[in-house]
């Protein structure tokens, strides 16, 4: 009961500060999970769950209206239900994918409750009722932390026995199976990610940076500042000198038409 | 447009559009997407250059229309659309359906230039770095996970703010600035693309325990592999899955189809 309340209230108060913050990231996995393990007593697995859901979750992201796995629900359950069942991180992940799955069509569910409140918004609008537009808007963000305090109470209320059970019938094939699986999956995250920003002509940079890692064994910090510095080299000496060439043809044929 | 200096009363509306700005999605939905959060988020402006209720409600109105960018990085368009305001408070010709169509024409390219720097560069170093302290066990993954991602993103959601409105409505019009933008979102994708490179080498585990015997030596695959190019299979493993998203796969499907690439692969023991 109080693990069911706490983990309820962790995900709704991380909620709100996600949407009150900007977006500060506070609901991706690296967070959510040391903050569930620290609630429920145990810090040390919630932050290496958090570390494997991170990964599994990196491209769980929401760009444009398009809603993805709902990474919230599924870290915050899969790391409870982790704790809760003694089991570690592999167990995490068998959890939280299908957790976020389902979960998503809850948040799906919350946009639709929430379209119907525009016409309101706008006749609010029409009135210039600052301060009602303001308590709506607020009103629709404490409508969705409720349903993420509701779905994480009832979840780990009920669930956690019905999770256990489940979890010690699982055979040990399946078991070794989902952690061969666990090392494919951030693959499809990176893909994700991949997928609105790579091209025919970029990929040699995604390449790059593998085989710094693959054959130099080079950290991502260095990688990172290596980027960093052949992007500027790239776009800022190349994309300079590219501009001034182009502005100085335009001026040579400017001269031309006055020549003439 | 020349870069004239802000006056006090300007600095102050610029802090309060970036104050208000943190709360644009929180009733994110379909219909109307951050509308009523871009609407209310308008209101130091909308308070400061209008004096008439009516005004105001008709201001608050235009800014109802549907609107989705990159969160953090609203401001910039805040700002423009601040600037637009005042124009159209001051300038009884002014055409004040310009205000919504160079909102739009900002909110798609931004959303370009956002969601590559915030999402898809400054997130994954974030986490690149931060989770190498979380594979050790340490909180203070998480806690370096948002240091590095929230310091520049509270850094540039602010300057955003005061580069909106100083530019106002010409800032996208100017060749100069758009040569810029193009620079900078060039420049994300190509450290994005490094780090996310890194960082499917190191976080992509793929090998094969798959070995045969010919006379009396036996071959082990992996090790042959790995002779050639090390960890050339997360490579191709990762690149494969961003093909069939290409193709339009779900991202769902793959992942379902991942699961039971390692099931069945652990179970006929090739993987």
């Amino acid at each position: 009961m109080q693990a069911a309340l706490l983990v309820g209230l962790a995900m709704a108060v991380l909620w709100f500060a996600e949407k009150m913050g900007g977006t500060p990231m506070v609901i991706r996995p690296i967070v959510v999970s040391p903050v569930i393990g620290a609630l429920l007593g145990d810090l040390q697995t919630g932050v290496l769950v958090g570390a494997t859901l991170e990964l599994v979750f990196m491209g769980a992201i929401q760009i444009g209206a398009a809603v993805p796995p709902d990474v919230l629900v599924g870290a915050g359950l899969g790391t409870a239900f982790a704790i809760q069942s003694g089991q570690g991180a592999d167990i995490a992940l068998a959890l939280a994918l299908p957790i976020a799955i389902l979960a998503q069509s809850l948040k799906v569910v919350v946009f639709i409750v929430r379209s119907w409140f525009m016409d309101l918004a706008m006749s609010l609008a029409e009135a210039g009722d600052i301060r009602k537009m303001h308590m709506l808007n607020i009103g629709g963000l404490l409508l969705q932390c409720f349903m993420y305090f509701s779905v994480g109470f009832v979840a780990v209320l009920f669930g956690s026995p019905a999770v256990e059970a489940f979890v010690n019938s699982i055979p040990q094939a399946i078991l070794n199976g989902l952690s061969v699986a666990g090392g494919l999956l951030p693959a499809v995250g990176f893909a994700l990610l991949l997928l609105p920003m790579m091209d025919k002509r970029n990929v040699i940079y995604f390449i790059l940076g593998f085989i710094l890692v693959s054959y130099l064994k080079l950290p991502v910090m260095a990688i990172t500042i290596l980027g960093i510095v052949l992007a500027f080299i790239i776009c800022y000496e190349k994309g300079v000198g590219g501009d001034q060439v182009t502005a100085q043809t335009a001026g040579a044929e400017e001269e031309d038409l006055f020549d003439e | 447009m020349s870069k004239q200096k802000m006056s006090a009363e300007d600095k102050k509306m610029v802090n309060s559009l970036f104050w208000h700005s943190f709360l644009l999605e929180a009733c994110y939905n379909y219909e109307r997407q951050q509308a009523l959060g871009f609407s209310v988020g308008m209101w130091p402006a909308i308070k400061r250059f209008y004096s008439k209720k009516e005004d105001q409600a008709e201001a608050l109105k235009r800014h109802m229309a549907i609107f989705n960018t990159t969160p953090h990085m609203v401001t910039l368009i805040t700002g423009v659309a601040a600037a637009m305001e005042k124009e159209a408070s001051q300038n009884k010709e002014f055409d004040k359906d310009i205000i919504n169509h160079v909102k739009v024409g900002l909110m798609g390219p931004m959303a370009g230039i956002g969601d590559s720097f915030f999402w898809g560069t400054l997130r994954i170093i974030s986490v690149g770095i931060g989770l190498s302290l979380a594979q050790q066990g340490s909180a203070l993954g998480a806690i370096l996970f948002l240091l590095i991602f929230n310091v520049p993103h509270l850094i540039v959601r602010y300057y955003c703010g005061v580069m909106g409105y100083q530019f106002g409505a010409d800032l996208m019009s100017g060749t100069q600035n758009s040569g810029i933008l193009k620079m900078v979102s060039k420049g994300a994708s190509i450290v994005g693309l490094m780090v996310i490179g890194a960082m499917s080498a190191s976080m992509v585990a793929m090998k094969t325990p798959f070995s045969f015997t010919i006379g009396e030596t036996a071959f082990e695959l992996q090790s042959y592999l790995d002779q050639i190019f090390p960890m050339l299979l997360p490579l191709l493993y990762t690149l494969g899955m961003f093909g069939l998203l290409k193709k339009g796969y779900k991202s769902t499907t793959i992942l379902l189809i991942t699961i039971a690439v390692g099931l069945i692969g652990s179970l006929i023991h090739i993987l």
